[in-house]
């Protein structure tokens, strides 16, 4: 049965313990970071960093709201990651994990062409530039925990609130469609449902999905809901063609990562909500 | 606290005032989303800024720091007069029908008794006693006699309107009035409001009586001594419950006995003065005996008043931490243990402290990583060819590299096994204080001053061919046994008079106590055994006292026995015999006959701890600045008093030089409020979590939090540096901008608030500037506690920025 | 031009890098195109990293709420640490700074390798008047000096009567602050010795 998490965003009090349990779990190394407007450093995932809690302070009229979301790979149910890479270095498990290879089964196919990173649209794998031999990093679902009886995701286990659910992704879709029945606070979606042709995590929040760092809108229009291997395959067959401008290609994309990196630390800056 | 963290789920409602719990006590949260998903629990939070459990709140009230004293009887207030406090609760089980001395007055902020002399003031509490009738308190169980404590209570709140209330404190007056309605329905039999804080009562000069006020107001509501409601404290530190228990404060000695000092030279002066004649403190004697049989075994006998005389006397006047570091800056202080505890980033006006610190002739610091106290004489800006301290550092071990036990918040002793060993020559803090005394001892064999206490001392924790004391064998001691065959005591109530028992620590009694069924250290036991589903889990580890889960148990049920909520039964009288879901805190059977004790006589005696039996709307004794709490405003402030011509508390506790250091009222240099907090990634002072690597990537930098509105009238940008400044000294550190903090409306005028996290010092993986050396140096009279909660600050962005 | 299928795709690339390590194993890859759960693949991931570990049951060391929490340990080191599910406090939950408690002691290194967190401090060290720095020494030579200065220090300021003539036997030139991060037995024999010497001055944390 494939497996999700459940994420209530209403729950969450922003403790952190889920990236600390990530990093203990996983082995990740920590290092040096600075300030964040929002107490969410190091403010993005990395390499080292596969789960963070990202923090919005959103004022409603005289209302203040502070949510504390979570993120970490969707683990998309038709991952573009996978589709993107043309040496399978990621793979979507039966259990629900997209795992990368390289690391986790010791298959070295990774060429560092980082594709990947470009093809997520959550913007979730990250490469270790600081590394002679570089692998791209993500959160792998804990899928050795997974795959042990009795155990859940370092995250969901460490978790006080409740904020995070593990169990079959269907059992979870319904218990989020009951939690937002229940209660009117709840926005009616569920974000991962139908997002890039569904997740195997989910979101309800009771702020709208696109205040909490979600995208919703994509060029204007609200995001697919197709999966995204469904279109860049229209791009990616060309690929042999531009094979040799791999250089100019590699260079473009370092500058496209960069700037991302530094669009993200822009828009920490805190800007009060418009009212009304 | 009364309850404990597992009985958060049987809470009603949640008051949430100078708590925040998601940082703090995450646990906490836990435990309030399960009140609310089973009761549909409510949680209010009031504190200055908005934290992340505020952000969790149902009603979020905002108040200006310092004026929880007056938000607490606001309360009160409307309990009373739209008559929604618990009546019957309130007759049978607080003084609220005692009556008050004729003699007793209060005026325009001062109690009757106050007295001065050179400058300083004091209350004399003899016109806030009760009136007598030979040895009987006098009583109006009606409660319509002027003089009864609740007419006086009354009179008293009654100045303490809405309006007045939401002008001191800041408050909106909707969100005021709605956090009124939904607290006062827990006034009911069969709801239970808990009310937990945590330092934002504690730390102001009139701390004590913030605490007191909270207790009013739970003892008015009928919410102590129930299953979810009680005054729970959420304590700080993994052990500070239990340190405290052990008495690592000058004016105790193990088990909240008074330390003695020049008042009780001789053990007949100590029982004649703290042994009360009512209340279970009339057994004190026992319990100090028994620890004197336990420190000083065969030496300690009744003729010799049991060595009574081998404990130092303390002056009878402040020996605190901030008493402590104004000696030491005065040269009065040579020697300095710094065990576990680093003052050069965690006292108030720390600034000065790490001055102090150069007075010394030599240090002992025992620590895991280097702090900045151990390494105060090569901090920034000193020259360490200049200090002559002399200084040693003992590489101690964590809490998984050694064993033993810690009290958590809910009183439960719970064992620690041991994982790793110690990295090193780092060694248990048990081997470090066992070799140090040794060493000692050692020095003192060829003679020295006063060697008797020294060389008697029982100090017999080896074990053959073992480096590390027998810990056992020290648990045994503070569990207590009989002297005659040193079997164990499995309840305090064992405890003689007579030398035959010896136990250090009398609220441990029971805790080493091996489980008939489970053949382990009550503290070790891991039974999850809950039959009332109530969350007492008497079975796991071991609560003091006596195991007991919910302190002042006999207020759950009314004056026959019949629990007012029979769905949270924790003790039950059912006509013939008692029903005990929890250890019965009151006389429950005779200790010769083993007979039930109808409930009438416990009715009267259900707060066993207090000479007159019942809980003190009304405190004749044990205050040092007021039989009831009183609005004052904190030291810096910016306004006047509005309830009285009285600014300030009469009696705070304040220092001199150096530390005398305060801004005067109003004062245009330093127009903020600051405030300051810890946040969920660190630490205290951060000398372990500043060194985890992990935790300060999450939490790296030190900052200051200030609303939008003055971010924008300072030219300040997020992250932009930022110098904060009080009237003591000034830091540098990086503007957090949020809304968080917003300015409240006193008075008329809008008022700022500045956020200060305390976690930083110049040492660790993640350095940063010190909130505490901008802290004021003044306390609590009761309790000695800095006012770090409230005093006045100016900012400007750093030049150059 | 005909139109690529995706296996085209591969064949495509694959003929075009022959020879290359890029893509070996590849075969072994299913077919990418099924989204049909059953196709997906599985993979065998060993035992988890604690099975062999030994397990501690512990209480954390930072705030009051006593949760419960297993150390995994390997040797010296310790490999992660979980919430204990057991213990009614946080029934297996934790916040960040219990998990990361481990740090006090294992810390992971940029190659992801477990080492002693180099900033703990596991030597005596003694730093003499006027001096810049520490100086390593050991444990017998610390314990008697230490005693030395306790005596000196005692003895020089040792009251047995106050002024009033009233015996008090204390000295008040010696002060200890801690802790509440030490064991309730640490904290009493603490206590012991220090009302042995005299001491009055104690305080610790709960004051602040």
């Amino acid at each position: 049965m494939s497996k999700g998490v459940l994420v209530d965003v209403t729950r969450c009090i922003g403790c952190k313990s889920c990236a600390v349990s990530c990093k203990t779990w996983n082995d990740l190394p920590s290092k040096t970071s600075t300030f964040t407007n929002n107490w969410d450093s190091p403010g993005k995932v990395t390499a080292d960093a596969w789960t963070i809690i990202t923090s919005f302070v959103i004022e409603q009229g005289d209302q203040i709201k502070w949510r504390f979301v979570k993120r970490q790979c969707m683990h998309c149910n038709e991952p573009a990651c996978e589709s993107a890479c043309f040496t399978h270095s990621f793979v979507k498990t039966k259990e629900g994990a997209v795992i990368y290879k390289p690391t986790e089964l010791k298959q070295d196919y990774c060429v560092g062409c980082r594709y990947c990173m470009i093809a997520c649209p959550f913007g979730i794998p990250s490469f270790q530039w600081d590394k002679a031999f570089p692998y791209v990093q993500k959160c792998r679902f804990c899928y050795d925990r997974m795959k042990e009886q009795g155990l859940q995701p370092a995250c969901v286990t460490s978790c006080p609130t409740q904020t995070l659910l593990f169990g079959d992704r269907d059992k979870l879709l319904k218990e989020a469609w009951d939690r937002i029945n229940r209660d009117q606070r709840y926005v009616k979606h569920v974000y991962g449902e139908k997002e890039y042709g569904g997740t195997s995590w989910l979101y309800i929040s009771d702020v709208p999905f696109d205040k909490i760092g979600f995208r919703t809108e994509a060029y204007g229009k609200p995001v697919s809901q197709k999966s995204i291997p469904s279109y860049t395959w229209d791009v990616l067959k060309w690929t042999p063609y531009i094979f040799f401008g791999w250089g100019a290609i590699l260079t473009a994309m370092r500058a496209y990562t960069k700037r991302r990196a530094q669009v993200h630390d822009e828009s920490e800056l805190y800007e009060p909500e418009k009212k009304g | 606290m009364t309850n404990s963290f597992t009985d958060y789920k049987n809470s009603d409602v949640f008051l949430m005032i100078g708590a925040n719990p998601a940082e703090n006590h995450p646990q906490v949260m836990r435990f309030a989303g399960i009140a609310a998903a089973k009761r549909g629990a409510k949680i209010i939070v009031v504190d200055p800024r908005f934290t992340k459990t505020a952000a969790k709140a149902d009603i979020y009230a905002p108040i200006r720091p310092g004026t929880d004293i007056a938000f607490l009887y606001g309360i009160m207030n409307y309990a009373i007069e739209n008559n929604l406090y618990f009546h019957d609760y309130v007759v049978n089980y607080t003084n609220a029908s005692f009556l008050v001395s004729p003699e007793y007055g209060f005026s325009d902020g001062l109690f009757t008794g106050l007295t001065e002399k050179d400058g300083n003031f004091s209350y004399d509490t003899k016109t806030w006693q009760y009136q007598t009738d030979g040895a009987n308190i006098k009583k109006d169980p009606t409660l319509q006699d002027p003089q009864c404590v609740f007419q006086i209570l009354k009179r008293h709140v009654s100045r303490y309107d809405i309006k007045t209330v939401c002008n001191i404190t800041g408050t909106p007056e909707d969100v005021y009035r709605k956090v009124c309605e939904l607290y006062c329905s827990t006034g009911k039999p069969d709801k239970a409001g808990n009310l937990l804080y945590a330092m934002g009562i504690t730390q102001h000069t009139y701390g004590g009586q913030n605490v007191r006020a909270t207790a009013m107001l739970q003892l008015l509501l009928g919410n102590i001594g129930i299953a979810g409601g009680g005054v729970n404290a959420q304590r700080g530190e993994s052990n500070v419950q239990g340190s405290t228990d052990q008495a690592m404060l000058y004016h105790y000695i193990p088990g909240y006995n008074p330390c003695p000092d020049v008042n009780t030279p001789t053990l007949k002066d100590y029982i004649e003065k703290q042994v009360p004649k009512t209340s279970y403190w009339s057994n004190r004697n026992k319990f100090i005996i028994s620890m004197l049989k336990a420190w000083f075994g065969d030496k300690a006998t009744a003729e010799n008043d049991f060595c009574y005389g081998w404990l130092p006397k303390h002056t009878g006047k402040d020996h605190s931490h901030m008493a402590i570091f104004q000696a030491m800056a005065e040269g009065k202080i040579k020697g300095f243990f710094a065990w576990g505890q680093n003052p050069a980033v965690g006292g108030p006006l720390a600034s000065r402290t790490r001055d102090a610190l150069a007075k010394l002739d030599w240090m002992v610091g025992v620590d895991l990583f280097e702090t900045e106290t151990v390494s105060f004489w090569k901090r920034p800006g000193v020259n360490p060819a200049d200090i002559k301290t002399e200084v040693f550092l003992l590489p101690t071990a964590m809490s998984y590299e050694k064993e033993g036990t810690v009290a958590n918040s809910s009183r439960w002793i719970q064992w620690r096994w041991k994982a790793v060993e110690p990295p090193g020559e780092a060694k248990s803090d048990l081997w470090i204080a066992d070799r140090i005394f040794k060493a000692i001892r050692k020095e003192y064999q060829a003679g020295g001053k006063f060697t008797d206490p020294i060389l008697n001392m029982v100090w017999d924790y080896d074990v053959p061919g073992h480096d590390e004391p027998d810990i056992m064998k020290v648990g045994r001691e503070m569990n207590g046994y009989l002297v005659a065959d040193g079997s164990l005591l499995d309840s305090f109530a064992k405890l003689k008079e007579d030398g035959s028992t010896a136990c250090g620590v009398w609220i441990y009694a029971g805790y080493m106590f091996v489980d008939p069924a489970l053949k382990v250290p009550a503290c070790q036991r891991r039974s999850r055994e809950d039959k009332t589903g109530l969350g007492l889990f008497p079975k796991w580890s071991f609560a003091w006292p006596a195991n007991r889960r919910i302190v002042y148990n006999r207020c759950s049920a009314d004056p026959a026995g019949k629990p007012w909520d029979p769905a949270k039964t924790l003790v039950a009288w059912d006509g013939t015999q008692w029903i005990t879901n929890d250890v019965p805190d009151f006389g429950f059977k005779d200790a010769n006959t083993g007979a039930f004790i109808p409930p009438n006589i416990s009715a009267s005696n259900c707060f066993i701890m207090n000479t007159e039996g019942v809980g003190r709307l009304f405190a004749p004794t044990g205050m040092k600045d007021g039989p009831l709490p009183e609005h004052y405003e904190p030291i810096e402030s910016p306004v006047k008093n509005l309830i009285s011509k009285q600014q300030n508390n009469p009696v705070a506790a304040r220092y001199k030089g150096d530390f005398a250091k305060v801004a005067h009222t109003a004062s245009p240099e330093f127009p903020y409020i600051a405030t300051t907090h810890r946040l969920v990634e660190h630490y205290q002072s951060g000398a372990v979590t500043r060194n985890c690597p992990t935790l300060a990537e999450f939490m790296p930098e030190m900052f200051a939090t200030i609303s939008p509105g003055l971010a924008k009238k300072l030219g300040v940008k997020p992250g932009d540096l930022i110098v904060v400044s009080t009237v003591r000294g000034e830091i540098t550190c990086k503007a957090n901008v949020l809304p968080i903090v917003k300015p409240l409306k006193v008075n008329g005028s809008e008022i700022e608030i500045v956020g200060l996290p305390w976690h930083w010092g110049y040492q660790g993986l993640a350095p940063g500037s010190t909130a505490n050396d901008l802290t004021p140096f003044v306390g609590d009279p009761n309790t000695m506690i800095p006012e770090y909660k409230a005093f006045l600050c100016n900012v400007k962005k750093a030049s150059g920025h | 031009m005909r139109k690529l299928s995706r296996r085209d795709f591969l064949r495509y690339l694959g003929l075009g890098t022959a020879g290359t390590a890029l893509l070996e194993g590849v075969s072994a890859v299913p077919a990418l195109a099924s989204t049909a759960e059953d196709k997906l693949p599985s993979f065998d991931m060993g035992p988890v990293k604690i099975k062999k570990a030994k397990e501690t049951p512990s209480v954390c060391a930072f705030c009051g709420c006593g949760c419960g929490l297993i150390v995994y340990s390997e040797g010296d080191r310790v490999i992660h640490i979980e919430g204990d599910p057991d213990n009614p406090n946080n029934e297996g939950s934790m916040c960040c700074k219990g998990i990361a408690l481990g740090e006090a002691n294992t810390i992971v290194d940029p190659k992801r390798k477990r080492t002693l967190n180099k900033q703990r401090v596991t030597e005596v060290l003694y730093r003499a008047p006027g001096s810049s720095k520490w100086e390593k020494k050991s444990w017998d030579w610390a314990l008697a000096e230490i005693a030395k200065r306790v005596k000196k220090t005692r003895d020089e300021s040792f009251e047995e009567r106050d002024d009033k003539g009233i015996p008090v036997n204390r000295t008040q030139a010696i002060a200890h602050l801690g802790s509440a991060s030490v064991d309730n037995e640490e904290n009493y024999i603490m206590h012991k010795m220090l009302r042995a010497l005299g001491v009055v001055n104690i305080d610790h944390h709960a004051r602040l």
